[in-house]
């Protein structure tokens, strides 16, 4: 898609034209989203989608009841961005450290599900809004979920050596154990240790690729 | 499920609590099957069971309790589903592939069960969820303790016995949410494969899912 065309009133903006302060303000604006959606991940992580309300979200956030629905239609709408910014978030990460090893699939896994996992670590309130909350959340947030997953199906099915030997779903049924696994690590708010998962978790992925690439080494051999 | 006579009929109450206590649950299933928890509603329940609305309130405190043992009862013949067939005889391959397979069948034959305690089950809330987790947790056993190690090689890591059943469960609440059934029957090879290799091999799995 070409780039937009920059509409007058943003260009007058942009040189400091009657909008002087418009710069500042559109930063505040999007300083005020990013704290609506980090609260409702940490009181989603705390207390539940269920519990948690609007009245809740703006008094974690520090904002006016005003300026939440200003952003956002409600809660769900707010819960569905900050899913969607923390899967985008985490899915670069992961891409990116996968990236770093081309030509090479199993550091290329282990790297993707390093990163993953460090995530999980580091932000274990979206880690949990993410794996926990949003399967249950509404049925919008189910089918995101659902959507997220098939983004890391495919990922990993492009970091792997291309097999027809394999089962059509084993990228599928591969990361959905690696989420199970996690997602009962943050249950128990271990999050913070997700790392600890990562030489066994890296192992169950590459076991089954490893398997045809042994055996068509074997065959080249023989 | 058939309704009971009306009137004079000589039936024990118990009887009578029991059959629509059965006729609630398999309502239940199939009015969430056709249109998710959060619009089913105890009325429909009870139309489609043939059971007023006192007689629902006799045999369960809400909608949720009546889910709660819906879930139960479905856990319950799946394990039962999944028992019979690993105390066959023969190796623990070929048994855990029977498993898997009778796993298959009671999905197709009965999709609304399956999604209850496969797809609903993690949506439902909290008092939901543990069930869930232990349902899943029942079946690891079955890998863990009886699944043999890799010729020449270690046991697979702790991990993966909880990862293959996770998977496996992933994989098939993916087709059911997308309304997905008929396929699911023909699934038997791949998740078979996926379950043996980390304790055979990729090869032997292979090897065993092509000649069966």
């Amino acid at each position: 898609m070409p780039p937009r065309a920059q509409s007058a009133s943003a260009r007058a903006k942009q040189f400091g034209g009657p909008g002087r302060h418009e710069l500042p303000r559109e930063f505040v604006a999007i300083h005020k989203r990013r704290r609506i959606m980090d609260a409702i991940a940490e009181l989603t992580a705390e207390q539940g989608y269920e519990a948690t309300k609007i009245g809740d979200i703006v008094r974690h956030a520090g904002v006016a009841r005003k300026t939440l629905y200003d952003n956002f239609e409600g809660k769900e709408e707010v819960f569905l961005a900050a899913f969607d910014a923390s899967v985008e978030e985490v899915m670069g990460r992961v891409e990116k450290a996968c990236a770093g090893f081309d030509g090479e699939w199993e550091g290329r896994i282990e790297a993707g599900l390093g990163a993953f996992l460090a995530y999980v670590a580091e932000e274990p309130a979206r880690a949990r809004m993410c794996m926990v909350e949003a399967m249950s959340a509404t049925p919008a947030a189910t089918r995101r979920y659902d959507d997220a997953v098939q983004g890391f199906v495919e990922l990993t099915g492009r970091s792997v050596p291309p097999s027809d030997q394999l089962p059509e779903t084993i990228e599928e049924t591969l990361v959905g154990g690696v989420a199970w696994i996690v997602h009962q690590k943050i249950r128990r708010h271990e999050a913070d240790t997700a790392m600890e998962l990562l030489a066994e978790l890296a192992e169950f992925m590459l076991a089954p690729y490893r398997g045809v690439a042994e055996a068509e080494q074997g065959r080249v051999h023989a | 499920m058939e309704r009971l006579p009306r009137g004079r009929h000589g039936l024990s109450p118990e009887f009578v609590a029991q059959n629509q206590r059965d006729r609630l649950l398999a309502a239940l299933a199939e009015i969430l099957y056709e249109r998710g928890y959060e619009e089913t509603t105890v009325a429909m329940v009870g139309k489609r069971a043939g059971v007023s609305k006192s007689d629902f309130y006799k045999r369960y405190e809400s909608k949720d309790a009546c889910f709660l043992a819906a879930y139960d009862d479905v856990v319950e013949r799946i394990r039962e589903t999944v028992r019979v067939a690993c105390a066959g005889k023969g190796e623990w391959a070929a048994r855990a592939l029977d498993a898997l397979e009778a796993l298959l069948v009671f999905i197709v034959d009965d999709p609304a069960r399956a999604r209850l305690v496969l797809v609903e089950g993690l949506r439902a809330g909290k008092g939901v969820y543990d069930r869930y987790q232990e349902a899943l947790q029942s079946f690891v056993p079955y890998l863990r303790d009886s699944a043999p190690a890799p010729a020449g090689g270690p046991r697979p890591p702790e991990a993966t016995d909880e990862a293959v059943v996770g998977g496996i469960a992933s994989l098939l609440a993916r087709r059911m949410l997308a309304g997905e059934i008929e396929p699911v029957g023909e699934f038997l090879p791949e998740i078979g494969e996926f379950t043996l290799t980390p304790y055979l091999g990729a090869a032997e799995a292979r090897r065993i899912i092509s000649e069966r």
